[in-house]
């Protein structure tokens, strides 16, 4: 028999690390080489926190991700900050609880949050979310409490219903009040349902479409830079 | 003959065809219930032929016909975008019935309990399922549903909101009643059927939910029954290319077996050893019979030479004649096997878990004539042609019976002849070349060796017999080498029938574990993800208080390749001669942490090294195909990426997995002692007897770890359990069957024997023997044939299906013995009591009787 595990091991593999996704490959960037921004020049450090969005699913190469771009324009702006990408495809809002302290082991001046989407995609509770983004929040906050954070907000498709899309959508601007977080509303604005941006799943963008999410998140993180 | 009277016969006659027909049928009369036995051993090898081809088709249509309710129509067509104005046309045109269904994930809302929980909703229209049915409780649900406000919802969702019918549930912003309870569903088989429960509604209101806007995700799934016999196949590959650019993608049965389990292609192939295993079966039915009756006409063939029958007419009038006997044997054998499995499936009905269609299959009855005519006339060849070489003289010198043929060119012919029709056949039934002719040099072999042995028998008996032993001794053993022996030709029939019987039986086995190791009572058939560290014993907890097993229960960690032996990504895509595929460092490797192999997995090469030496490198295990796509081999350094931490590894043993088997597996594997701080989730399988197990548990996951995720496998392992456990019924009734049929043929031709000791029992009797101790020579006669072909049979079967297992099945073999021991007793035992059976009448009746009637 066969492949019915092989079935049972494409699903939970497609589910866990495509969480934002369907498909089986996969590609990301996390953290990478942590070791050589420890090496190099004293600069400050933006720590990306994030699922597959952050991590660059499905594109060719991750460094076309929203982060890599953001990196090329503090580069262009000569700006003294260095991103890390903590990005990890099929990061939930619970998983990346667990996973924070082991980032944290580096300084960090900016913290990034880009979690929460494969929560919604789950149907999971937004309470339950909720907590678990705080939790990443205070944490945070415990270690490196002169650090910068910024909340970059999500939506979930219509089609998962109108009470909840909204529940979850309010809930990232509600936590980046209550923590006092820069906050882009939207992480996909102008992105998100357009087809020509996204890849063939539909929900991850295009190296194209990443252009634009750098470009929101650029919009709210200049200003704090 | 210078001088002979016969000088005046004209040689250069020529042949009256019309005579050799009347001479063909005068010779038969002589003794038609002589004629009678050997004409029943080819029926019944032509029967068992024809009775296993045409069970083999009926099945293997029912198993198909089943195999649709893997996705419910003949083919379907699916993609997560509104379909194009083009493709749109095109879905519009196919097929003869077509249905539609867009599937997306929403959040319903149970009104009664004002729970809210993800489902995947399925808005339908059409008369979709075409094969199979949406089994609901109440019945008639399943169809009645599209025809207002209604929904189904899957059992165990209903049980975990203790939802009842005609409750109502809110999907977006429309209310619909429950109007029945979801058990199974075809086409459900797909991944994505797991992640959520379904729900049902109708696509009449799928637009008044509200749920399809700007930014949905929607699936759109299109299925298409086509009335007449259309090569599904053929037409989706045709399409293949459009849909492709299209962004959507087709499946059909076909695609849908071949990459839900391997049963099918091992159905398909045990299918193929069968028919094969029939036609082998009628062959030695039918060439045992021949050969034998060729050689009890010698007497004949010598007379008719001495009436001035040349060699080639006696040739053609047994040529003739044989080809009758084939036709009548082969067409009652047809009968006889269409018969058989016209009633085998009625009266078996009860105790069959499948229901097998008796239609009858022309296909079977043409082959199994033509089949039966070739291989009369072929096997009859062999001993025809010696006809050529019977001299008048041989009426003198009756007792010495062996007509050389060692010298006859045209004997070469024949044996060609016989290894191009097997060699052929076995083509029809595999489908290459290679295949063929590895089976037909299998056959040769296993002939070969029976040969040999029967041979070395004959000589090492004739050294063996001392005149110290007893008389009766001394006959049994001497009737194996004596003039007139049948060790040869009954050691090759019986030793040939007890290798396929055997063989048969082993695969069988072999098969039959493979498909309930799939269906067995404690298969995971849930999954949890997405545990956290810290919830992993409280989750593993929770699942024995409720009485569940913990089949498994693993930390995965995500990492990426950095390097392989120093190279990078870069190094790899600049200098292709390094063989490492670029994606491999793209891929997201999900690692897991033990210190001992699973039952699963096997060393190939190097050596296992569970735990992590500190400060040392860790020694890693690279699955197979994961080694190969990276090209590394044992010793090789790969450097993972561990979510920003780097780690030094090197490639200490080389695992095969057999994905087999139920559980989790890994491409990379780490020892212990490294990761078991690094970020991971946990994932635990678990087995749940039935849906309001499921319910419960399901319910105390969620209220207790909202953030753990459940696939409940339950609805889509239904299907395919249900149609793994028919194939392994299949494979035990068709196996059985053949063995029965083997069983058979294998009697009758140890019955055609019958006459061949005759003559000297009666000789024996009449020179004063007691029935006792003829009884006793025959009974150590066969004893000692049987014993030794089936013995010899039996190994040969054990090297088959060794060779089989490995390389037409790809399986782990394994030989339970005790059977097989069993086989050799029955075979054996059979044999000795047909020999005396045979001789029987010799025993019961006065020797002049016997004298007188088989003159």
């Amino acid at each position: 028999m066969l492949n019915k595990f092989q079935v049972v091991a494409a699903l939970f593999l497609s589910i866990t690390f495509a969480g934002c996704g369907s498909k089986t490959t996969s590609n990301d960037t996390q953290a990478t080489d942590t070791a050589k921004i420890a090496a190099s020049k004293p600069t400050k450090s933006i720590l990306v926190f994030g699922d597959s969005l952050t991590a660059g699913y499905g594109l060719d190469d991750p460094s076309e991700a929203y982060p890599g771009i953001l990196q090329t324009k503090i580069d262009s702006a000569k700006l003294p900050y260095t991103i890390i990408n903590g990005g990890l495809s099929g990061e939930t809002s619970a998983g990346g609880k667990g996973r924070i302290n082991w980032l944290l082991k580096q300084h960090i001046d900016i913290f990034v949050l880009e979690l929460g989407a494969n929560d919604g995609l789950r149907g999971i509770p937004v309470k339950e979310t909720e907590q678990n983004l705080q939790t990443i929040i205070d944490r945070v906050k415990a270690k490196y409490p002169k650090a910068k954070m910024v909340m970059l907000g999500m939506q979930v498709p219509p089609n998962m219903g109108a009470t909840y899309a909204s529940d979850f959508k309010n809930m990232f601007p509600k936590l980046a009040t209550k923590n006092n977080m820069a906050l882009v509303p939207f992480l996909l604005q102008g992105v998100g349902g357009v087809r020509a941006l996204n890849q063939k799943d539909g929900i991850h963008p295009t190296a194209a479409g990443d252009k634009i999410l750098a470009n929101n998140v650029w919009e709210v993180i200049k200003g704090i830079l | 003959m210078f001088n002979a009277p016969m000088d005046n016969v004209n040689f250069k006659r020529k042949i009256n065809i019309a005579w050799l027909f009347k001479m063909a049928l005068r010779d038969s009369r002589r003794n038609r219930g002589r004629l009678l036995l050997f004409i029943s051993s080819i029926v019944f090898g032509i029967g068992a032929l024809v009775a296993i081809y045409s069970l083999r088709y009926n099945i293997q249509n029912d198993i198909n016909s089943q195999a649709a309710t893997l996705i419910g129509a003949d083919l379907s067509i699916s993609g997560n975008k509104e379909p194009d104005d083009k493709l749109q046309n095109l879905l519009n045109k196919l097929g003869d019935d077509r249905s539609q269904e867009r599937s997306f994930p929403s959040m319903v809302l149970f009104t009664k309990s004002q729970n809210t929980r993800l489902v995947n909703v399925k808005a339908l229209q059409g008369n979709f399922p075409y094969y199979g049915e949406l089994e609901t409780a109440p019945v008639q649900a399943g169809k009645s549903f599209k025809k207002g406000k209604y929904a189904l919802v899957d059992k165990t969702l209903m049980l975990q909101f203790n939802a009842k019918v005609n409750d109502s549930l809110k999907v977006g912003n429309e209310t619909f009643m429950i109007t029945g309870v979801l058990n199974k569903a075809p086409g459900q088989t797909g991944i994505a059927a797991g992640i959520a429960p379904i729900v049902y509604i109708p696509m009449q209101y799928l637009d008044k939910t509200g749920l399809i806007t700007t930014g949905s995700r929607i699936n759109y799934s299109y299925y298409f029954k086509f009335n007449n016999n259309t090569n599904i196949e053929k037409l989706a590959k045709g399409l293949d290319a459009q849909l492709d650019k299209a962004g959507f993608n087709y499946d059909t049965v076909e695609s849908k077996k071949e990459g839900t389990s391997r049963s099918f292609a091992d159905l398909s192939r045990f299918l193929s050893l069968v028919g094969f295993i029939a036609l082998l079966l009628g062959c030695v039915g039918v060439a045992s019979a021949i050969n034998i009756y060729i050689r009890e006409k010698i007497r004949s063939i010598a007379i008719m030479r001495c009436m001035g029958v040349k060699a080639s007419e006696a040739f053609l009038i047994y040529l003739i004649q044989i080809t009758g006997i084939g036709l009548i044997g082969s067409v009652a054998g047809a009968l006889l096997g269409t018969g058989i499995q016209q009633v085998l499936p009625m009266v078996l009905k009860d105790f069959l878990p499948i229901t097998i269609s008796a239609g009858i299959s022309w296909l079977a009855i043409g082959q199994g004539v033509i089949l039966g005519l070739v291989i009369s006339i072929l096997f009859a060849l062999l001993p025809l042609i010696s006809i050529r070489n019977i001299s008048p003289l041989n009426t003198l010198r009756l007792s010495v019976d062996d007509i050389s043929t060692a010298r006859d060119p045209f004997r070469w012919l024949v044996y060609i002849l016989v290894l191009l029709f097997i060699t052929s056949f076995a083509y029809l039934q595999i489908g290459n070349w290679a295949g063929a002719a590895f089976f037909t040099i299998g056959i040769a072999l296993a002939f070969m060796i029976l040969t040999v042995t029967a041979w070395l028998l004959i000589r090492f008996t004739r050294l063996l017999v001392m005149s110290s032993w007893s008389y009766i001794w001394r006959q049994g053993f001497a009737n194996l080498y004596r003039p007139n022996n049948q060790t040869i030709i009954l050691t090759v029939s019986i030793g040939l029938s007890t290798a396929f019987i055997c063989t048969l039986f082993l695969i069988q086995q072999l098969l039959i574990g493979q498909v309930t190791l799939s269906t067995g009572g404690n298969q995971s058939n849930m999954i949890l993800f997405d545990i956290q560290p810290a919830q992993k014993k409280a989750v593993a907890g929770l699942t024995r208080e409720q009485g569940l097993p913990v089949l498994s229960e693993v930390p995965i960690i995500t990492m990426r390749l950095e390097k392989v032996n120093g190279k990078t990504a870069a190094d790899a895509k600049k200098d292709s001669t390094l063989r490492i595929s670029e994606r491999a460092y793209a891929y997201e490797y999900r690692v897991t942490y033990r210190d001992s192999l699973t039952a699963s997995e096997q060393v190939t090469g190097g050596k296992w090294e569970g735990k992590a030496k500190p400060g040392k490198e860790i020694p890693v295990s690279a699955e197979e195909r994961f080694a190969t796509r990276i090209n590394a081999k044992v010793g090789d350094k790969l450097v993972f990426n561990v979510q920003g931490v780097m780690m030094q590894t090197y490639i200490s043993s080389i695992r095969k997995v057999n994905w087999n088997k139920v559980s989790t597996n890994f491409q990379v594997v780490f020892p212990t002692g490294v990761l078991e701080d690094a970020p991971q989730i946990h994932v635990l399988l678990t087995h749940v007897p039935n849906n309001t197990v499921s319910a419960s548990y399901q319910q105390a996951v969620v209220k207790k770890f909202p953030n753990v995720s459940i696939i409940d496998l339950g609805l889509i392992l239904n299907v395919l359990d249900e149609l793994l456990g028919k194939i392994g019924y299949v494979i035990k009734f068709m196996s059985g069957f053949s063995i029965i049929t083997g069983i058979i043929v294998l009697i009758s031709s140890v019955r055609i024997s019958k006459y061949q000791r005759i003559q000297e029992s009666v000789l024996l009797r009449t020179l004063g023997g007691s029935r006792k101790q003829i009884f006793a020579i025959t009974a150590l006669e066969y004893f000692f044939l049987g014993a030794l072909s089936a013995l010899t049979g039996i190994v040969i079967a054990i090297g088959s299906s060794w060779l089989l297992a490995r390389y037409t099945f790809n399986m782990p073999y394994a030989v339970n013995f005790l059977p097989v021991a069993a086989i050799f007793f029955i075979i054996t035992l059979l044999t000795v009591i047909i020999g005396l059976l045979n001789s029987r009448g010799v025993l019961n009746k006065p020797p002049l009787e016997i004298l007188r009637s088989n003159s």
